[in-house]
């Protein structure tokens, strides 16, 4: 028995005693060190880029810059776009964009080489929001179009690339009569924003790379080693079995460790200099490299008077930021989510990517459904009071019921929405008082992925030692404890004998990536497939030597369990096999199948639930409030490591939590970051936690995954803001649609108040 | 700058790193000793996933000098050996990506021979000058509220 337990984390002993390797540990002899220049504009043309005397500076190997990318490669890369350089060509598009790299023999000569770099720069107009980038007269962030391509999209759904000016992309889904708002008793529209974070992982970017004889070996801290190693095969015009991509432990993602971030460089710098070549950020650069997405929201909701939500029409922006980077996914998913798990008769979202000065957005911890939730959660509340009824009646009377589809053609949500949000309201201890508030939220989300395909090997050895080989990244979450629990349950092993291969695509089988909460999800019943493989094969071995039908069999701690015989399997099979025994080895696949009647070709694998309920007080005088209480819960379905799903959440949580109370990038009109370094950008510490924090864990048990198990991760972030917000509301009435819930807004919404009701 | 020899205890045992004197003791530590337990991140004295234990304070490694720990006893992650903070960590599941862990691990160490009773606040304020980004903290403040009643229990 496995599943349910609270196993200790496999990755203890290493990362308990400092011995875990990542990628920054990694050396290879004659390595050497690379370090970037990067712009100290917005937004310029580059009129001249000059590496001579670095060239020749001190420990020098190799220098990159627009003049030294050999001839024959597409040194673009993007997702649905490729529209980022590896180093800038014409133009740059935002401080940090990436102008030049030198490699040499320690870091310090690579920044002292990058110093001696001349740029010249013709300074173009800067849009640094998404209101400047769509002003009539803003400039054109792309002259030419980059390439691109939109994805097959079923029913309802469409996409289009660059349909406006600065917008690189843009999502749409439709769904029923937009004549039903003609027969709603009222419409409320109201306009939301939404903040950006940086996902401060605190291991930065590295990679190691070994690019020689026609090869490229690296060690990266990525999310996603197989779509990494064909994007380097396309940029490089190599097979893809000339590239070997190895992911030791990664320190932390968010989101942000996909695709290619210093890969291309670190291989392109290792091919010129003819040695292996250590790319290392710093993690301040890590703020130039990624973010989250800012957004503004508007919603138009149509309602009956006693509450029943008829219509809804979005309309989106996200800050895709200097390059489109996984924007137009994350789109697709604000735009899709932004319905929330209601039943409407109307939805007509439209989501669209706005290029902007600043640092490329990307994939983060609840991908376009933090953004959604945020708006939609605030809305909701707010059609209640208006219309005078209860938050928790109006959500009562409109959230999906259990199996009930999304939309038309989308798969039923596997969660009751109605039992967890009782759930969050039971165990926060709420008693009214002057100046607090009670405030709640359901975060919404599909998980696991779109049409996300994973394979999975296990073997068993001779002695009943287990072997898994599975592409899930070792990001934190804790995949190699959890995963190998679900082998052990269904081989009759304990979890400890199962040993999870290091990652290196030349072996491990293929791999979306380890994203979309997708690992027990998705991994987990590709792996759940394996070993079921492996079992019967074992199963069949037996009967076969027993002369007696498999169904008569049992696997238990490598035994055959029959009746009340226990045989070991180690000399059975060398009795067959041969003295040096033998391995039993499967493989799995999962993929959700393709369907053309899904909004997004294919159903959703799952949906990502997460309950917030939150109590705050206020300080009338100051602005000033505290959250006395947060209680977050996530649907595990079942949960295969109850420890494991609580670090999830709590994690999650307090993610949402920062957002909503102070963390933020805050940018000035000239595209400057001004908080983008560790000391000024703040992130929550211990210190911060509410008074009382509580998450739960819910096993509603209606997963498609393991045991009936479901993805989390992501769920528990994308309700606290908006508890937060709809609390403030309770207590004193006033109504925020800004991140983060700064004091100072506080006060001047108090003060407005003040002056309205005067 | 010229390389100079400093001498020091790393771990307990004697240690001599020839270097510039100026080398951040982090990246020392690293390259010249094998001290792989030392985590840098931010390089800026503001995480902590650097700190190590100097003559058993805390300190950023990451922004001290190689020549400051000169006479020094230096400890870092690698000197638990099945220590109780360890296993309440294991326990508990206050790591996730672990990059942070072995800062934490330290710190708590040193709040612990500071104080060997501190109340959940105490905890809170203390660990409060290192980062996790990953477990939201109360995993960590509760793994350190159980290794301090381990390490106060009568053996
Ligand atoms: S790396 Fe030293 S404090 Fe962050
Ligand atoms: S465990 Fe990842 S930062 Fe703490």
């Amino acid at each position: 028995m496995s599943i349910g337990l609270s196993l200790p984390r496999a990755d203890g002993a290493e990362k308990l005693s400092g011995r875990a390797t990542y990628t920054a540990d990694i050396a290879l002899p004659g390595m050497l060190h690379a370090k970037l220049l990067r712009s100290s504009h917005a937004h310029a043309r580059l009129l001249r880029v000059d590496a001579g005397r670095a060239r020749t500076a001190p420990g020098v190997h190799a220098v990159l810059t627009r003049d030294d990318v050999p001839e024959g490669l597409m040194p673009v890369y993007g997702y649905f776009i490729k529209d980022q350089p590896i180093v800038a060509t014409d133009r740059v598009r935002h401080v940090g964009d990436i102008i030049a790299a030198v490699a040499a023999e320690t870091e310090a000569q690579a920044v002292a080489a990058l110093a001696l770099i001349e740029v010249e720069y013709e300074a173009l107009p800067v849009v640094a929001s998404i209101e400047a980038a769509l002003a009539e007269d803003a400039p054109e962030l792309f002259p030419q179009a980059p390439i691109g391509f939109v994805p097959a999209y079923g029913e309802g759904a469409r996409g289009a690339l660059r349909p406006a000016k600065n917008i690189c992309f843009e999502f749409g889904y439709r769904m029923g009569d937009a004549a039903v708002f003609d027969r709603c008793d009222h419409v409320f529209e109201d306009e939301f924003r939404f903040s950006r974070m940086w996902h401060f992982h605190l291991e930065p970017f590295v990679s190691v790379a070994d690019a020689r004889d026609g090869r490229i070996e690296i060690w990266s801290s990525n999310q996603n080693p197989f779509p990494l190693r064909k994007e380097l095969s396309r940029i490089f015009r190599m097979p893809e079995n000339a590239i070997t991509v190895r992911v030791p432990y990664v320190g932390g993602g968010f989101g942000s460790k996909n695709n290619c971030k210093t890969e291309p460089a670190a291989v392109l710098l290792s091919m010129l200099a003819g040695r292996p070549v250590r790319l290392a950020l710093t993690l301040a650069e890590g703020f130039l490299t990624n973010t989250q997405h800012a957004a503004i929201l508007r919603l138009r909701t149509g309602v009956m008077s006693d509450g029943r939500l008829v219509a809804r029409q979005s309309h989106i922006e996200l800050d895709a930021g200097a390059y489109s980077d996984a924007s137009p996914l994350v789109a697709e998913k604000a735009g899709y989510r932004i319905p929330g798990p209601y039943a409407w008769e109307h939805v007509e979202s439209l989501c669209r990517c706005v290029m902007t000065n600043t640092a490329p957005a990307g994939p983060f911890r609840g991908f376009g459904g933090t953004q959604a939730t945020w708006a939609s959660e605030s809305q909701i509340d707010m059609i209640a009071r208006r219309l005078g009824i209860s938050p928790l009646a109006m959500r009562q009377k409109n959230l999906l019921k259990l199996h009930q589809a999304y939309m038309p053609g989308e798969s039923g949500v596997d969660s009751d929405m109605e039992d967890g949000l009782q759930t969050v309201l039971a165990a926060i201890h709420h008693t009214p008082a002057p100046d607090r508030g009670l405030g709640f939220a359901v975060g919404f989300k599909d998980g696991g992925g779109v049409n996300k395909p994973a394979q999975a090997r296990v073997k068993v050895s001779t002695n009943g030692d287990v072997f898994l080989g599975c592409g899930t990244v070792e990001i934190g979450q804790g995949a190699r404890t959890a995963i190998p629990q679900i082998v052990a349950e269904i081989l009759g092993t304990s979890a400890t004998r199962i040993r999870v291969a290091p990652i290196d695509t030349d072996h491990t089988p293929f791999d979306q990536g380890t994203n979309a909460s997708s690992g027990i999800a998705v991994m987990g019943q590709a792996v759940a497939r394996a070993a079921t493989a492996v079992r019967d094969q074992v199963l069949g071995f037996a009967a076969a030597q027993m002369g007696t039908p498999p169904e008569t069999l049992r696997l238990e701690d490598w035994h055959i369990i029959r009746g009340n015989e226990r045989l070991p399997l180690g000399p059975m099979i060398m009795r067959y096999y041969g003295g040096t025994g033998f391995e039993f080895t499967a493989d799995g696949f999962f993929k959700p199948d393709s369907d053309h009647h899904a909004p997004l070709e294919a159903q959703c694998v799952y949906w990502e639930i997460g309950w917030a309920a939150a109590e705050v007080e206020v300080d009338r005088g100051t602005g000033q409030f505290t959250v006395t209480q947060l209680v977050v819960a996530g649907d595990a379905g079942r949960a295969i490591n109850p420890m494991l799903c609580r670090g999830q959440d709590e994690g999650s949580a307090i993610m949402g939590y920062a957002q909503a109370m102070f963390e933020t990038m805050r940018y000035d009109a000239a595209g400057e970051l001004l908080n983008g370094d560790p000391l000024h950008y703040r992130v929550p510490l211990a210190e911060d936690l509410p008074a009382r924090f509580t998450t739960l864990t819910l096993e509603q048990g209606h997963g498609p995954g393991p045991f009936g198990s479901k993805g989390l991760g992501e769920g528990a972030m994308l309700p606290v803001a908006a508890a937060i917000a709809n609390a403030l509301e309770d207590a004193v009435g006033i109504r925020i649609t800004e991140l983060p819930l700064t004091p100072e807004r506080v006060l001047r919404a108090l003060d407005n108040l003040e002056k309205a009701t005067a | 700058m010229p390389p100079e020899t400093i001498r020091f205890t790393l771990d307990g045992r004697a240690a001599a790193i020839t270097a510039e004197p100026t080398e951040p003791l982090a990246h020392a530590l690293r390259e010249h000793c094998g001290a792989q337990g030392v985590r840098v991140a931010c390089s800026r004295a503001v995480c902590g996933a650097c700190t190590v234990l100097v003559d058993g304070l805390p300190a950023a490694s990451c922004a001290m000098f190689l020549w400051q720990v000169e006479g020094c006893a230096v400890e870092t992650v690698a000197r638990l050996k099945a220590h109780p903070l360890q296993e309440a960590f294991a326990r508990h599941g206050a790591f996730q990506c672990g990059y942070c862990t072995g800062g934490f691990l330290m710190l708590a160490k040193a709040l612990l021979a500071e104080n060997p009773s501190p109340s959940r606040a105490e905890i809170a304020e203390y660990l409060s000058s290192n980062i996790c980004r990953c477990t939201g903290y109360s995993v960590i403040i509760e793994a350190v509220e159980e290794a301090a009643a381990a390490m106060r229990a009568p053996a």
